[in-house]
């Protein structure tokens, strides 16, 4: 699952020149998360009426980053021929897939913060920093590209303070990394030197 | 005699901080080098320190040999990626510099400019690993260099560790750290634990300085208990809290860890909070001048 999060209301108004604006929401990640769903497509509808927009329309996609024929989605929401923007909210992915299509300007409603997941209805965000070269394995299945602040693969910076992150309340992802290790008998996974990453492998990745 | 012969002579070592000016003013700079010219053994320049910006310490190493100082150049892994990396050290050793001090390096948004793209290209494991390829006159991609390096590498630790604290102290060891330079020492029965749990991985090559942080007053210990690595005692707070000159009681306090850890380590690094005017009252203190 993108993660992602609603921009402020006020920097979406600064961005978004046109009057006649199209809602887009997403159907999966973002409802999923409460920021780009039917309930948070309406709200964001009347905030931007409330605002003096005039929302010529709003839907829902099943998936704002996967669109089998856009003639399709203009067949069934016609108002969005008739306006100038398009407000779309889901994560980059599905921004840039609608942009590519519209022929108009497309606006995201929301910064892509991460690559997440949901456990037991609960959103869990940075469980992947897509790297490219994935050896999540290494660690435990906990992945220090993201989930230690500074990406650091050969153990901890000795910035954390009680066993929280020297950037917030989060805990050091080494600690979490060494106990999950310890549990699976795996801790001789720490002794190795991991080289640095090969950023060919993320830039360029070949098809 | 080299600083990096010192550390293989066994002699007890004394290193002292600067930080670079955060402009181009050098004047603060040289004061505070002056202060520290015939009692330290090697000047530590800092890299942006906390993240916050200053002058480059390639730069301000530069300035300080040519006043005939030996420096410790620090270098992290925080604003400069493999590529950047690799060309400030090979300028840096044209330049005369011998010693870095590698780390990993405050995250930018605990600094100055807090939206800084923070780099973490390399790790320090990595970043130390590279530097041994550079000596041996190849770059990190296995490309033949025009001339090598032979720099004397160091690195920093935290002396409360942890177990996956320990590893990475170890493969520090393992990618060619020859000394360490710790986070400021408080409690020496402390410090006698991370000796003793680290003395097997170290053998007797890889030498100790110990960091000394004098106390100012009674919040400055405070404050360092809030650092990172870093722990003050309740009776040393309580000491600072009673004295009447609280700036005397520092450096009486941390002139007698000096005396302790003198026999339990390979040296001491002074990093005062502001200059070094005390820096050498200090080391009279402690008997070391």
């Amino acid at each position: 699952m993108i993660i992602s999060r609603q921009k402020e209301f006020n920097d979406i108004l600064q961005m978004l020149a046109e009057k006649n604006v199209f809602i887009i929401g997403c159907g999966k990640c973002a409802k999923k998360q409460r920021v780009g769903g039917e309930p948070e497509v309406k709200d964001m509808k009347n905030r931007l009426e409330a605002a003096g927009k005039n929302i010529t329309g709003w839907t829902v996609l099943s998936s704002a980053c996967s669109i089998r024929s856009w003639e399709e989605v203009l067949s069934v929401n016609l108002e969005i021929e008739k306006s100038d923007a398009l407000l779309v909210m889901s994560c980059g992915g599905g921004v840039s897939v609608i942009s590519g299509f519209a022929g108009k300007e497309v606006y995201p409603a929301l910064d892509t913060v991460s690559l997440g997941g949901v456990v037991c209805n609960e959103v869990v965000t940075e469980q992947c920093g897509m790297c490219g070269d994935c050896t999540i394995w290494l660690y435990g299945g906990i992945c220090p590209v993201i989930q230690c602040a500074k990406g650091l693969l050969n153990g901890p910076c000795g910035g954390a303070v009680e066993g929280k992150c020297e950037i917030d309340e989060r805990l050091c992802a080494w600690d979490k990394i060494f106990e999950r290790l310890k549990e699976h008998k795996k801790l001789q996974n720490l002794e190795k030197i991991n080289e640095p990453k090969n950023y060919m492998k993320k830039v360029r990745v070949k098809p | 005699m080299s600083f990096s012969s010192k550390l293989r002579s066994g002699k007890f070592l004394i290193t002292a901080e600067i930080s670079p000016p955060k402009g181009t003013d050098t004047s603060p700079l040289l004061r505070d080098s002056a202060l520290l010219e015939d009692i330290a053994d090697a000047v530590n320049v800092t890299d942006n320190q906390r993240a916050v910006m200053r002058m480059s310490p390639l730069a301000a190493c530069s300035i300080l040999q040519g006043k005939g100082l030996e420096t410790i150049m620090h270098i992290t892994c925080r604003d400069r990626n493999r590529l950047a990396l690799e060309s400030d050290l090979i300028g840096a050793y044209s330049l005369g510099i011998r010693n870095v001090l590698v780390m990993t390096g405050d995250h930018t948004s605990k600094g100055d400019h807090e939206g800084a793209k923070p780099v973490y290209d390399l790790d320090s494991v990595q970043l130390i690993g590279m530097i041994r390829k550079l000596d041996q006159g190849f770059d990190l991609c296995g490309n033949e260099l025009n001339g090598r390096t032979d720099f004397c590498v160091g690195a920093v630790t935290n002396t409360i560790l942890n177990d996956v604290g320990l590893i990475k102290f170890r493969k520090k060891i393992k990618m060619g750290a020859v000394f360490f330079q710790t986070q400021a020492v408080f409690d020496v029965r402390g410090f006698a634990e991370f000796m003793e749990k680290t003395s097997e991985m170290r053998s007797r090559k890889v030498k100790i300085i110990a960091g000394i942080i004098p106390l100012r007053s009674e919040s400055s210990a405070h404050f360092l208990n809030r650092v990172p690595g870093i722990r003050v005692p309740d009776d040393m707070i309580k000491q600072m809290k009673d004295a009447k000159d609280p700036k005397l009681e520092g450096m009486k306090i941390a002139a007698g860890l000096i005396r302790e850890l003198r026999t339990m380590c390979d040296g001491v690094h002074i990093m005062p909070i502001g200059n070094h005017e005390n820096t050498r009252a200090l080391l009279e203190m402690a008997g070391l001048l």
